[in-house]
């Protein structure tokens, strides 16, 4: 008799409704065998199950930096969002944002590196030995073309290393790092907010698209790339 | 000249004097219970710098702001400095404030200590010894006056943008005026974003840029700054709407005790203006306040069952098709994209896609949203839709888009449809294989409505941080820019090596060394007409390379043409055509030959760097 996996057995913990569970099961085959988009995806379903969206829109966010293209993925996150009624930020023309997120910036990154090396290597190529000019010229225009799109697309995505996902329900955001200083509002719950400096237990936060940013308990937020 | 000059010593003496240094301190009561405050105003007369409270054990001391007066009577301006603190304890006892100093100019002045005795939190505040209201402190009365004195430095007021209407519905985001009204000639400094006061009503999308305007009411003109926002609620009933704002807001002490005004002559020497003038010297008080609106009641309607259409998701507001997109050809089992576009006013955040009609024949998958703002307050806007679906029955079929949602203008529930469209659908009917072969699997019963399933196969490890963000990226970038820079180098050299004219140069220096070679092979062997032979080729290809001639047409002629008849050069080629015509083969080469051969050379090589 074969034995089930972990991520079987975390799955039959989903299926059979104990999602508490499954949530569990999910972070350990994170904790051992790390970042997997798959899982990350079925750790969101059980949270959004349990209606915890703010972890829920978490661990899709982190699902999404790895893959970025799952229809799945995309639908449920879709569907948490809704549920809290947090509206992803587009601060750029939709078409263009559909263009630089339609790949990770991992996947940009790589295509940035391949790019410049591309590059590079033509140019050795070229000390050393007579390529056909056509040949290096369609090249080099070609690796050049990429390296400066993906570059542009690393510039316009720079931000998204400090983001940041609001885990509690109308987590205030305070003026001042500290539990009695007056509340200046609240992020809701799933909201994506750019992360910056920690003082003590609470984070410097912007709330994008708003003018909403003060200090925020840390223990309300959790940062996208760091797991 | 001199009365004058005295005139205005006399002057600025007086000015001097007017502004002579004192401090008063005093507190507004003589006891307090623990854990309440007295109020202690320092009242400074010249510019001063703030003065230094002295630390007493126990004591807490909170600032509660300052203000400015300035006067001038009879040509003497004097000025005076308020500051106003709180002062109490939590521990009971008799307190002693030590003189307060400050400095005046280059003066140090003290006030007299002060007495303050904290009583047990649970004994009454005597009513007698309460020390009267010092003039010129309103704060003292406003403190105690409550929501009246607190309205003093204004207030929100928010209303249903929809005059006509005093209720919302669940779900519904229903547009408010939200306005501070400040005193007209107050200054304010917002220091915090508008928000709800309880967990009734959340508030979305508040204008970032507010309107100000000048506005009457009650018979008071006041600065009037106007936010439009909206309002949402989420469970039916009867709820206060109350928001806050933190401001700190300055305004003017009307209380304040009135200096006469001193008469002058002309148009508004009138006691009638006497009112404006008090007004115009009033001195500002400035306070950290939290400016609310009234406990206003909305009510919030809960969405009627009555009429509910099957289709209805909880979308709130007015919403029409703009756009409807679905392929005019299809085969069972095969998905296809339909596109949908629906515009309107309200709650998009709660807006599903629409769905096809009939929707028997089809299986449809959640898809992709994607909204654009119509306003900057995000009420209006479009929505666009793109889902798949897969038709189930094969056939001609007319099909269209229906969406349902809930009209609180009309207080009904509307279903919009686009156009009919007639589609077919080739394959075989697959409503009863995919029922029969389906899988029987018990569905959580708390799972989230619409939720995709779990993902059954491991993906491969990723990992969250960008390649970018990783240290490897620069040494990658590096290493292509060095690899550039060597096919640089690389190239440069090749380019270097395969020059022409270095090439042509280098030929030309072997073909003269090999010449010279032989001319001195000749000499040692005593052949003097080889010996000219040689050494005259060897001139020939220096000049070749000078003259940027083939080393063959440069003859005595041309040698005589470009140089001077006596110069070394020519005299040798004279000399050696004198050899090769004589036709003496052997003999000694004189050493006056190769002197000249030597001079010859010297003047036509070039200085060696």
């Amino acid at each position: 008799m074969v034995s089930a996996t972990p991520l079987e057995q975390a799955n039959q913990l989903h299926q059979s409704g104990d999602f508490a569970a499954a949530a569990s099961a999910y972070e350990a085959i994170l904790q051992q065998g790390g970042p997997r988009a798959s899982i990350y995806y079925n750790l969101g379903n059980s949270y959004q199950s349990l209606k915890k969206y703010g972890p829920a829109i978490l661990a899709y966010e982190r699902a999404r930096v790895i893959d970025p293209r799952d229809p799945d993925l995309l639908a449920n996150l879709a569907l948490a969002r809704k549920a809290v009624a947090v509206v992803e930020d587009v601060t750029i023309h939709p078409w263009v944002h559909a263009v630089v997120h339609y790949l990770s910036r991992n996947e940009w990154s790589w295509i940035v590196a391949g790019a410049a090396l591309t590059l590079g290597g033509l140019g050795l190529a070229c000390g050393v030995v007579r390529l056909p000019r056509r040949f290096s010229f369609a090249a080099a225009i070609l690796a050049s073309l990429l390296l400066g799109l993906g570059a542009g697309v690393l510039y316009l995505r720079k931000g998204e290393s400090t983001h940041g996902v609001v885990l509690s329900e109308n987590a205030a955001v305070r003026i001042s790092p500290f539990e009695k200083a007056d509340s200046i509002g609240t992020a809701a719950q799933g909201r994506v907010v750019k992360m910056g400096a920690k003082r003590g237990d609470f984070q410097y936060v912007e709330v994008p698209g708003s003018s909403l940013q003060g200090w925020l308990a840390a223990k309300d937020l959790a940062r996208v790339l760091s797991p | 000249m001199q009365s004058l000059m005295r005139a205005l010593a006399a002057f600025i003496l007086l000015t001097h004097l007017s502004a002579a240094a004192e401090i008063q301190a005093q507190l507004d009561r003589e006891s307090v219970p623990a854990g309440n405050g007295a109020l202690l105003t320092v009242r400074i007369e010249g510019r001063a710098q703030p003065p230094v409270i002295p630390a007493v054990p126990n004591l807490i001391v909170n600032s509660r702001g300052q203000s400015t007066q300035m006067q001038m009577v009879n040509g003497m301006t004097s000025v005076s400095t308020t500051y106003t603190y709180a002062v109490g304890s939590n521990a009971p006892g008799d307190y002693v404030i030590p003189p307060i100093e400050a400095m005046v100019g280059n003066q140090k002045v003290a006030s007299q200590p002060l007495k303050l005795k904290v009583l047990d939190s649970g004994a009454a505040q005597p009513p007698a010894g309460m020390a009267p209201t010092p003039p010129g402190m309103p704060q003292a009365a406003e403190e105690e006056s409550g929501d009246a004195g607190e309205k003093r430095f204004g207030f929100l007021t928010v209303e249903l943008a929809d005059s006509e209407r005093n209720h919302v519905y669940v779900g519904e985001i229903a547009p408010v005026r939200i306005r501070a009204w400040l005193p007209a000639d107050s200054r304010a400094n917002l220091r915090s974003g508008i928000q709800p006061e309880g967990k009734a009503f959340t508030l979305h999308n508040v204008s970032d840029q507010p309107q100000q305007t000048q506005e009457m009411r009650d018979g008071k003109r006041y600065l009037v700054v106007t936010w439009f926002g909206g309002i949402s609620a989420t469970k039916a009933g009867k709820f206060p709407a109350s928001l806050s704002v933190n401001a700190t807001v300055a305004v003017r002490d009307a209380s304040a005790p009135k200096q006469p005004r001193r008469r002058m002559g002309g148009p508004f020497d009138d006691p009638f203006f006497d009112s404006v003038f008090d007004q115009m010297n009033a001195p500002m008080i400035q306070k950290d306040v939290t400016l609310k609106s009234d406990d206003q009641e909305i009510e919030v309607r809960a969405l009627p069952t009555e009429g509910r259409p099957a289709g209805f998701t909880g979308a709130v507001g007015e919403f029409k098709f703009d756009r409807a997109e679905i392929p005019n050809r299809w085969k069972t089992g095969e998905p296809q994209q339909i596109t949908a576009q629906l515009s309107g006013s309200g709650n998009f955040a709660l807006m599903n896609a629409p769905e096809l009609s009939p929707a028997d024949p089809w299986k449809t998958y959640p898809g992709k949203d994607q909204f654009s703002a119509g306003d900057q307050a995000s009420f209006s806007g479009s929505k666009l839709f793109r889902f798949s679906a897969v038709p189930r029955k094969g056939g001609a079929q007319e099909v269209s888009l229906a969406f349902s949602y809930f009209d609180p203008a009309k207080e009904s529930y509307e279903t919009i449809r686009s156009p009919v469209q007639k589609i077919e659908v080739t394959g075989e009917d697959l409503v009863e294989v995919e029922t029969a072969a389906a899988p029987v699997v018990k569905e959580p019963e708390k799972k989230a409505a619409g939720l995709v399933g779990q993902h059954r196969e491991m993906s491969r490890s990723g990992s969250l941080v960008p390649l970018v963000s990783r240290p490897e990226f620069p040494r990658i970038l590096s290493l292509a820019g060095a690899l550039g820079v060597l096919g640089g180098i690389l190239a440069a050299w090749r380019n270097h090596r395969a020059n022409p004219e270095r090439l042509a140069r280098r030929a030309l220096e072997k073909a003269t060394r090999q010449a010279l070679d032989l001319a001195v092979r000749s000499a040692a062997a005593g052949e003097v007409s080889a010996y000219f032979g040689a050494a005259r080729l060897a001139l020939q290809h220096q000049l070749s390379g000078l003259w940027n001639q083939p080393a063959q047409a440069i003859t005595l002629a041309e040698v005589q043409a470009r140089l001077a008849p006596d110069s070394p050069v020519a005299r040798f080629f004279q000399e050696a055509d004198r050899h090769e015509y004589s036709r003496q083969g052997t003999g000694e080469v004189l050493p006056q030959w190769r002197a000249l051969f030597d001079d010859a050379m010297a003047s036509i090589t070039p200085p060696t760097r």
